[in-house]
């Protein structure tokens, strides 16, 4: 085995000035850092200059730097010891144990005995090294990740209906030509602020249209004459969409050359949006008749057919993370269709893709049933031809697995996996019904948490590995366009966090493994794009040094033959054909179930789940930073006063919520920007304030994305339980 | 299982798709009377008011290869002996289950000389179906008058739309008060200024006795009062009669409707079931399609024997929402409205009215929940209490709150960074206080650039580089002035 060296040179400081990338949302705004040496950060950071972020950072952003020297930063490999805590080994130690007790339970219980969970944080290529790792050196076909609560539905939904799901099919930069833009479920004013640059030209015209049962940030945009807010009841979004494709085909406003030539499907969904007439949908979303009339109009006004100088539709988690999310997002699609937007330069659809590296996350071997370039691993030419990669018969490569939330709700269970790796992923707190998650790891024989710091899933691990972070590694990632983008390394990693590319090379060489598993991120690069050749996220046109020389690159980018010039990447998607069967796009016909978890007599309130500017995803990373944790310090409920007063709740107060799966307590925020039947919880905390604790588990059928943005709730002051006993009573 | 459906309407048609979608061994049969495709008939009245096209109203049909659809095939008879309905062309279809689903006709009044024996005099019509629909646009080139008879739902959207078509419309009602089964007193009264406003003239407490006509065409009408109102036009909206005559010929029980219990079957005979205008469930026929889509789902869920079939909901028959789509007249109703009993039912009734602005809201509150609300020409308070209602969602403590809307725009206009304090914030993004860019600025940023160099202030969206450039100017001009001030303190 090969003892572990000090960082490598890549890895140090090699420029005064480094060009990267944040470390958080897929906004990936632009950064330089500067090395700063004795200075109690290593680096500086400062915005700069992209077409995305146009220098633009948040405070997240420019904040990052403290997560390098968390006060709490894991820098040795750690090992659970008996009766509690935990004590430092090497990593020979720390490896050696991780692939004996891997290969004792595979050999008790099968390869499935060993399962993998990623996330959409990690570079293209530890995604990508993580699926094969999974696969070939585990054998096993149970690997999925934290994406699938992110990104599934809309992936899925886009994939049904334009054959391919490349995000935002055109550059960041089109929105601001727009005469109107659609945003449903995405609050990036709070997740992602430099994008709200974007939308200045669209505001300009009172062409932005937000629904959002809160007044977010986002949604105030549309303030003064900048556009139109929509607050839904929660769950209704859906009929909103199908009450305006309803509008635009009854009052003649559709692209009829457009839908004549590039779409399909259209006769059906004329009929099933044909029962969502305004009125209706007014009964179920609470938005007035002639307010849905009014944005049909617009967004038809702003439409190329109409003369208008295009619309764009966006969805965002709010929209997607529900039990009928994908069929949500088609709604979406088919709206964005049927005006024909969609293929055209200055118009189209897209989701708003949450992590990091959500796109490439969801494109390189991560889900369970795929492989990379967004190949489906029950195809047998895409296993013949990764395996040809791979250089392994392509029998070995296991078949589909399950998705997240049936993952994680197996562990430790009867014929259930006994062993989970996780990397990039704090999933105790953000996966929903997040108390069931907790048992399900405890049960498990081995668990091994990848992390930076101690986030709540490594406490709970038999072995924690630390890895370096984003300032510390070289790779690449996918923003919320398609574009690759470098990450680059700009300083050492602390004591000896290491890479997971070397972790994954070092864990695969001890179970046996004989294939390219490389430290250089580079290596791990050309290989993938190799792996990706001939898939819909094709990458084999594309090199570092491509990257470095300052190409803007967008997926597909096929490798051209010798003595062709290279492809210039593909920015905009679909201005020729969709990558359908028959060329043409497909509208889906779909129908509104609404919330699993509906409000009803003893949960008579609606919780709605979201972000705070200051933090990300589960908050491992950003609770650690002081100046975040000051401007947004704890978990809270927010709420209108008028829903306040009924149970005796004021500013401050702790509200207890109780759910079907679980309860949680929060310090009320009452505020009038919110819908009088709804409550609003961040989900970037753990324990007694987890907003996951009472989100439900319930997926959609077509994507497995669980339910968390409606969920039903009762309400009740927490200074009213005390003495009463059923506080523990309750608990589950 | 073999099921016929007669009735090819919106109930029927999508009863038929979720039974042949949901029941795997249902074999559907549907026999349509008109030759159309099943279409929306609740926007008949946009139709009429210009406001939906006749041909953009078609509906989802039916389409499941366990589905035949026979169009303009009526059903002659039920054999109930032999389960057989024998259709118009003479074909026999054998049943398990039978489902009546044939709506309702329109009602027409004692009228003397409203119909010859070919049919109603020409000019008169109702509004049922979509030949009603068009002959009605065919006669609007040549009309400058119409008479509505009847102020439900139906005749208060024909009047609108007519009006705005530019006709003069007489609206006649029979009642003192304009929908009376859902208004109150008061409430009428502010719904009839607003029909005033658009110009139609409103007669209540007469109907129409006899029709006039010239060279075979409607001319007048002669009212209860003895007075005449010329006309080009009669559109009788007076209500709807449940078609029940296939079902009391088969000899099934019928009172305004086919009797049927709560398993939507009629008490005589298992095989046979009836939904939608046609059916009187024990709680009565709203005439609304929600009740006839939500028997719908029910008889659909009984026989697929699903797990989620539910109750019809006891306390608050929510798909009682009554709603009139009308340009220039809101008025919606829910649960108790107009005139009810206050019972044992501990109830609070709060209301505003209005009249000088066209509104009325009342809201009836018991145990915390919406029961009821009446509101005319308020939209954004009738949209909201439609979602309380039907949600049965918790009210504020005091229902007044229901009813009185914060001051439109109040909380959307930005703050003028001179009225913040200095612990507001001014750059969201990056948490900014007006206090640290003030400071900044006295230490010297001359720029917004200088100041989101200092403090990061605008680096985020940008939203707040007018705030900033604002505090910078506000520095300025108070730099300008120190000097003048001084020199004037020193003379």
């Amino acid at each position: 085995m090969t003892a572990p060296q000090p960082a490598t040179a890549a890895a140090a400081p090699h420029a005064a000035a480094v060009a990267t990338h944040c470390p958080y949302c897929a906004l990936q705004c632009a950064q330089t850092l500067t090395s700063t040496p004795g200075e109690r950060l290593p680096l500086a950071v400062a915005g700069r200059e992209f077409p995305t972020n146009r220098g633009g950072l948040c405070q997240k952003g420019w904040t990052s730097a403290e997560v390098l020297r968390a006060s709490d930063r894991i820098t040795t490999p750690m090992l659970r010891i008996a009766g509690g805590g935990f004590r430092e080994a090497s990593w020979d130690e720390a490896l050696d144990l991780v692939a004996d007790r891997v290969a004792a339970l595979q050999a008790e219980s099968g390869d499935d005995a060993v399962a993998v969970f990623g996330g959409g944080g990690l570079t293209n290529e530890k995604a990508y090294a993580l699926g094969k790792f999974a696969r070939l050196a585990l054998r096993t076909r149970l690997i999925d990740y934290n994406g699938r609560f992110c990104m599934s539905s809309a992936a899925a939904a886009s994939n049904r209906a334009l054959g391919m799901d490349r995000g935002l099919a055109f550059p960041l930069a089109d929105l601001g030509g727009a005469d109107a833009v659609l945003i449903l479920g995405s609050n990036m004013g709070v997740t992602m602020p430099p994008f709200v640059q974007h939308l200045a030209g669209v505001r300009s015209r009172g062409g932005l249209v937000v629904v959002d049962p809160r007044e977010t940030v986002t949604a105030k945009l549309t303030a003064d004459g900048a556009g139109i807010h929509l607050a839904p009841v929660p769950g209704s979004d859906m009929v909103v969409l199908l009450s305006l494709l309803h509008i635009v085909l009854a009052e003649g406003l559709q692209d009829a050359r457009y839908l004549a030539s590039r779409v399909e499907g259209l006769d059906e969904v004329r009929r099933s949006v044909a029962s969502w007439w305004p009125e209706r949908a007014e009964a179920v979303t609470g938005i007035p008749a002639d307010t849905l009339r009014e944005v049909a109009r617009l967004l038809a006004a702003a439409s190329p057919s109409r003369g208008g100088r295009g619309a764009y539709i966006l969805t965002g988690r709010g929209v997607e993370q529900m039990a009928q999310g994908t069929d949500c997002v088609n709604a979406a699609i088919n709206l964005a269709l049927a005006l024909g937007l969609i293929g055209r330069e200055g118009s189209g659809y897209g989701p708003v893709t949450g992590q990091g590296n959500g796109q490439g996350g969801r494109e390189h071997g991560q889900k369970s049933d795929q492989l990379p370039g967004y190949r489906m691993i029950s195809d047998p030419a895409a296993r013949a031809h990764v395996a040809s990669v791979w250089g392994v018969d392509p029998a070995v490569i296991p078949g589909p697995g399950v998705p997240a939330v049936q993952l994680l709700s197996s562990l430790g269970t009867p014929g259930g996996p006994r062993a989970l790796l996780v990397h990039g992923s704090n999933v105790v707190v953000s996966a929903p019904n997040a108390t069931a998650v907790e048992q399900r790891l405890r049960a498990l024989d081995l668990l091994v948490v990848c992390d930076l710091v101690p986030s709540e899933t490594a406490l709970l691990a038999d072995v924690i590995l630390p890895v370096t972070q984003w300032a510390e590694e070289d790779g690449t990632m996918t923003n919320l366009e398609g574009r690759i983008i470098r990450r680059r390394a700009a300083v050492a990693a602390p004591g000896e966090a290491r890479s997971e590319l070397w972790i994954l090379r070092e864990l695969a060489a001890r179970l046996g493994c004989d294939a390219l598993f490389s430290e250089d991120a580079e290596t791990m690069f050309d290989e993938m794009a190799r792996a990706s050749a001939g898939g819909k996220a094709d990458y084999s046109g594309i090199t570092y040094a491509r990257l470095d020389a300052g190409e803007e690159l967008f997926w597909p980018c096929p490798a051209s033959s010798a003595g062709e010039e290279p492809h210039p990447g593909t920015p905009r998607p679909f201005l020729e054909a969709f990558p359908t069967p028959s060329g043409r796009a497909r509208m889906i016909a779909v129908a509104h179930r609404g919330p699993d978890d509906d409000v009803r007599p003893d949960a008579t309130t609606y919780l709605v789940t979201g972000r705070v500017l200051q933090h990300y995803q589960s908050g491992a990373q950003t609770r650690r930073v002081r100046e975040l944790v000051q401007a947004q310090p704890e978990p809270f409920v927010e709420m209108h006063p008028l829903l306040a007063e009924r149970y005796g709740l004021t500013e401050g107060a702790v509200a207890f919520l109780a759910s079907a799966r679980g309860e949680a307590m929060a310090r009320v925020h009452l505020t009038t920007d919110i819908r009088t039947d709804t409550v609003f919880m961040p989900f970037h905390w753990a324990g007694a304030g987890s907003a996951n604790r009472l989100t439900n588990d319930a997926t959609d059928p077509t994507s497995s994305m669980p339910e968390f943005k409606v969920t039903a709730v009762e309400i009740r002051a927490a200074h009213q339980l005390r003495p009463a006993p059923e506080l523990e009573g309750a608990t589950r | 299982m073999r099921i016929v459906v007669i009735g090819h309407g919106m109930v029927g048609s999508r009863f038929a798709q979720d039974a042949a979608s949901r029941i795997p061994d249902a074999h559907v049969t549907v026999l349509g009377r008109e030759p159309h495709a099943p279409y929306n008939r609740v926007l008949l009245s946009s139709v009429v008011a210009g406001k939906a096209a006749a041909d953009g109203i078609a509906l989802d049909a039916p389409a499941h290869e366990r589905i035949d659809v026979l169009q303009g095939v009526a059903a002659a008879a039920i054999d109930r002996e032999r389960r057989i309905v024998t259709a118009s062309d003479g074909s026999l279809h054998r049943y398990d289950k039978l489902v009546l689903a044939t709506g309702s006709a329109a009602r027409i009044p004692q009228i003397q000389h409203v119909a010859t024996p070919d049919g109603l005099v020409a000019g008169v019509s109702v509004l049922k179906d979509l030949d009603d629909a068009q002959g009605i646009l065919d006669a609007l080139p040549k009309a400058r008058r119409a008479v509505v008879l009847g102020a439900g739902v139906l005749g208060l959207e024909v009047a609108t739309g007519l009006a705005a078509r530019g006709i003069a419309v007489t609206l006649v009602h029979h009642a003192e008060r304009l929908m009376e089964r859902q208004l109150g007193s008061a409430a009428s009264a502010v719904a009839a200024g607003s029909l005033g406003r658009l110009g139609i003239t409103v007669i209540t407490t007469t109907s129409v006795t006899r029709v006039l006509e010239r060279r075979g065409r409607v001319s007048g009408v002669v009212l209860g009062t003895g007075a005449e109102v010329l006309t080009d036009m009669l559109v009788m909206c007076a209500g709807t009669i449940p078609e029940t005559t296939l079902a009391r010929r088969a000899g099934l029980p019928c009172e305004r409707g086919v009797l049927v219990g709560e398993d939507l079957a009629s008490p005589e005979d298992p095989h046979v079931c009836a939904i939608g205008d046609c059916a009187q469930p024990p709680e009565g026929g709203s005439g609304l399609v929600a009740q006839g889509w939500d028997q719908s789902t029910r008889l659909v869920d009984l026989w697929a024997g699903a797990r989620t079939a539910r109750p019809r909901t006891e306390d608050a028959d929510t798909t009682n929402v009554v709603r009139v789509k009308a340009t220039g007249l809101e008025v919606v109703t829910m649960g108790l409205s107009g005139k009810f009993e206050h019972g044992e039912r501990e109830l609070r009734a709060v209301r505003i009215s209005d009249p000088a602005v066209g509104r009325f809201v009342e809201v009836v509150v018991s145990h915390g929940l919406l029961v009821g609300a009446t509101v005319v020409g308020d939209k954004t308070t009738a949209t909201e209490l439609q979602a309380l209602y039907t949600r049965m969602l918790p009210v504020p403590a005091d229902p007044a709150h229901l009813i009185v809307r914060p001051i439109p725009g109040a909380a959307a206009t930005r703050r003028s960074v001179a009225d913040m304090d200095d612990d507001d914030t001014v750059c969201q993004c990056n948490g900014v206080s007006k206090g640290r860019i003030c400071a900044a600025i006295a230490d010297g940023c001359a720029s917004p650039e200088d100041v989101s160099r200092a403090t990061r202030a605008s680096t985020g969206c940008g939203d707040c580089k007018p705030q900033v450039k604002e505090l910078l100017e506000a520095h300025a001009a108070s730099e300008d002035k120190a000097p003048v001030l001084t020199g004037a303190g020193e003379a």
